[in-house]
């Protein structure tokens, strides 16, 4: 069975990528989504979406932190 | 294993046309060397204008000597393609002035009427307006008139441009070409009565900018909310359509502008180009219209125009990604400013819509913001309050000049306020304050708007009180009432057309007609000029550090007031005086 909340990072993780300030949530999802696949001993599966919703979550606020930080202090 | 390899490169696809390819691209921007560009002197024009780039502080307009010049100018609606008529079905009409340069020559002026939103734009108003001390004129175009058909290009339209460029040249007036447009277009239609419940029927006199060709509202309808002319399901689609590229517009858009850049490549009496008047979102919101959409947008005009190619190669008549740059037309014009305005819901929040970055390695990039406190910001159009009575901007007036200095340093531009202006009963307090907050912040503006018939609703906002557009519309009128007297007062200024010092302060009163400017130059430093109006008649005093006496020239704009320094601080004054009334009206 695929953990729901694989496909929930996913979709945040990619939409985090033109809307920043979703990825806190995608990063959230992915996780806690890993860890129970982890723990689930091969019951639940999902891990690629997981993963790229893991990763996309953190591309999307590597991007928005280092944007604020440019405008903060750069200029 | 397929269905990996299908999220990765979704992954990898939605990332370059999303924020992390932008941004990454924006970095690649800035750290592309700046095109190399020689201005070359030529008698008897004005000095070719460009961008410096101080360390540390926020770039600003300079001249051939690196002095950083203020424009201070207003903008004529004379040669927008606006709607006409008293009857509102009729939604095409035909331009209303003359295009053909002929019709104005010889300091003809066609007729004004009372039917269309502007009187015709003449030489008689250049000349008024240098008269005025204004050294700027922020010409307002129109798409529909510069490419009526698709790929046809209005030559003779091209040629008005250029007759008003001459004058302006004439009098001694920089112009900037502006790109303008309200509501997209004066073609998206009128739908009579509004299908959709709480709107109200369009009403066209304001709206202009895009060719009918390029109008695409999808069937949309066309009324308004809240009285504001962008508040139209038709324009917005209308707008979305625009910045998505649907049917190639935007780079029709784009090829128009380069023709324009074509024709004033060599003319130094243009400042620059704004590529596009107060631009609305559409369907879009705020950060990611102005970062995925807008600003690439005028990254591809300037990659057009200058041949820069920052942005990447990309397919030009389909949908096109942040990263998308567009390719060289060949212009090469390497001497002219681009105004890059902030998206329209600025105006409302008078506060950044998302953190620019930078847009260009091209340099000479101007930020345009439009302060319409207290007229167009939410505390007015939601909340409803007068001025006085605001509670929002909670920075007052300074708000929205302190945050755009930040944006304009941010993406590599200077700063300069190509639009502000207000109902005329506020002159005393917001006219007030916003030229106050531009001495400030050593910021050059264009007012809205010089001349204006009549106003749908409220006052017109012109330099001059309106005409009579109650009675007798088919019969020809005056081009305008009075000169609006606090309008003069407060516009007809001193004020410190070019220094070396990027730093100096200055204050006119524009009750006294006093003038005070301090500034620090070393020696050798070019002179520092002050243009006093006709108007004002005030001694012209200098003291501190400055070798001999000023130098005082008169032309019709005024007297112009030039000071060498001689290393250390000087300071130049006017002393109070009364003021010259205008000619009796």
């Amino acid at each position: 069975m695929r953990d729901r909340s694989a496909t929930r990072a996913l979709v945040l993780g990619l939409l985090s990528l033109p809307f920043g300030l979703l990825s806190p949530f995608a990063i959230w999802s992915g996780s806690r989504s890993l860890s129970r696949i982890r723990s689930s001993g091969g019951a639940l599966h999902g891990t690629a979406r997981a993963l790229v919703g893991l990763l996309a979550g953190l591309t999307g606020a590597v991007f928005l932190v280092a944007g604020v930080l440019y405008w903060l202090f750069v200029p | 294993m397929i269905q990996r390899l299908g999220l990765a490169i979704a992954f990898v696809v939605l990332a370059l046309l999303t924020y992390p390819g932008a941004d990454l691209l924006s970095l690649a921007v800035r750290l592309t060397p700046a095109p190399v560009t020689t201005y070359p002197a030529v008698q008897g024009s004005l000095a070719w204008l460009h961008v410096e780039h101080p360390s540390g502080r926020t770039p600003f307009i300079a001249d051939d000597q690196g002095r950083m010049v203020l424009l201070h100018g207003a903008i004529p609606g004379g040669l927008i393609d606006f709607w006409s008529g008293a009857d509102h079905s009729k939604t095409a009409a035909p331009p209303f002035y003359p295009v053909d340069p002929a019709a104005y020559a010889g300091g003809r002026c066609p007729a004004n009427y009372a039917i269309v939103k502007v009187p015709p734009l003449c030489e008689k108003d250049i000349e008024e307006m240098a008269a005025m001390g204004f050294n700027s004129i922020r010409l307002a175009l129109t798409w529909s008139l510069l490419e009526p058909e698709r790929g046809h290009f209005n030559l003779q339209y091209f040629d008005r441009i250029a007759q008003v460029v001459g004058w302006a040249k004439a009098a001694g007036m920089y112009v900037i070409l502006d790109m303008h447009q309200n509501a997209y277009s004066r073609f998206v239609g009128r739908s009579d009565p509004p299908p959709l419940p709480g709107g109200s029927p369009a009403d066209m006199w304001d709206n202009s900018g895009a060719p009918a060709w390029a109008t695409i509202t999808d069937g949309f309808p066309s009324e308004t909310y809240s009285g504001q002319r962008e508040l139209n399901p038709a324009v917005l689609e209308a707008e979305n359509n625009f910045w998505y590229n649907r049917d190639g517009i935007q780079a029709e858009y784009i090829a128009t502008v380069a023709m324009l850049a074509r024709r004033f490549k060599d003319d130094s009496t243009v400042v620059g180009y704004s590529l596009f008047n107060e631009p609305m979102p559409g369907w879009n919101l705020p950060p990611g219209f102005e970062d995925l959409l807008l600003f690439p947008f005028y990254r591809r005009v300037i990659d057009a125009v200058t041949g820069v190619s920052d942005g990447l190669p990309c397919l030009t008549q389909i949908f096109m990604p942040a990263v998308c740059g567009f390719p060289d037309a060949g212009v090469h014009d390497l001497r002219h400013l681009f105004f890059l305005d902030t998206g329209l819901l600025r105006e409302v929040t008078d506060f950044p819509t998302h953190l620019g970055l930078p847009v260009s390695s091209y340099p000479n990039l101007a930020l345009g913001i439009h302060p319409y406190t207290h007229g167009y910001t939410v505390d007015a159009l939601v909340l409803h309050q007068t001025p006085d009575k605001a509670t929002y901007p909670w920075g007052g007036y300074d708000q929205t000049y302190s945050l755009a200095e930040r944006e304009a340093r941010a993406i590599g531009a200077a700063l300069f306020v190509t639009e502000f202006g207000n109902d005329p009963t506020w002159d005393p307090l917001i006219l007030a304050n916003e030229l106050a907050e531009q001495e400030q912040h050593l910021v050059g503006s264009a007012f809205w708007t010089w001349k204006e018939n009549c106003a749908v609703n409220g006052n017109s906002w012109g330099m001059f009180d309106p005409i009579d557009c109650k009675q007798d519309l088919t019969a020809p009128k005056p081009v305008s009432g009075c000169l609006r007297t606090t309008r003069e007062e407060m516009l007809a200024r001193v004020y410190p057309v070019a220094s070396a010092d990027p730093n100096l302060a200055y204050r006119y009163d524009a009750k006294t007609g006093a003038f005070i400017l301090r500034a620090t130059s070393r020696f050798g430093d070019p002179p520092t000029a002050v243009l006093v109006p006709p108007d004002v008649t005030g001694a012209v005093s200098v003291s501190g550090a400055v070798a001999g006496e000023a130098v005082v020239s008169e032309s019709a704009s005024g007297r112009t007031v030039t000071v060498y320094p001689a290393g250390g601080e000087f300071s130049i004054e006017v002393a109070a005086a009364p003021l010259r009334p205008a000619a009796a009206c």
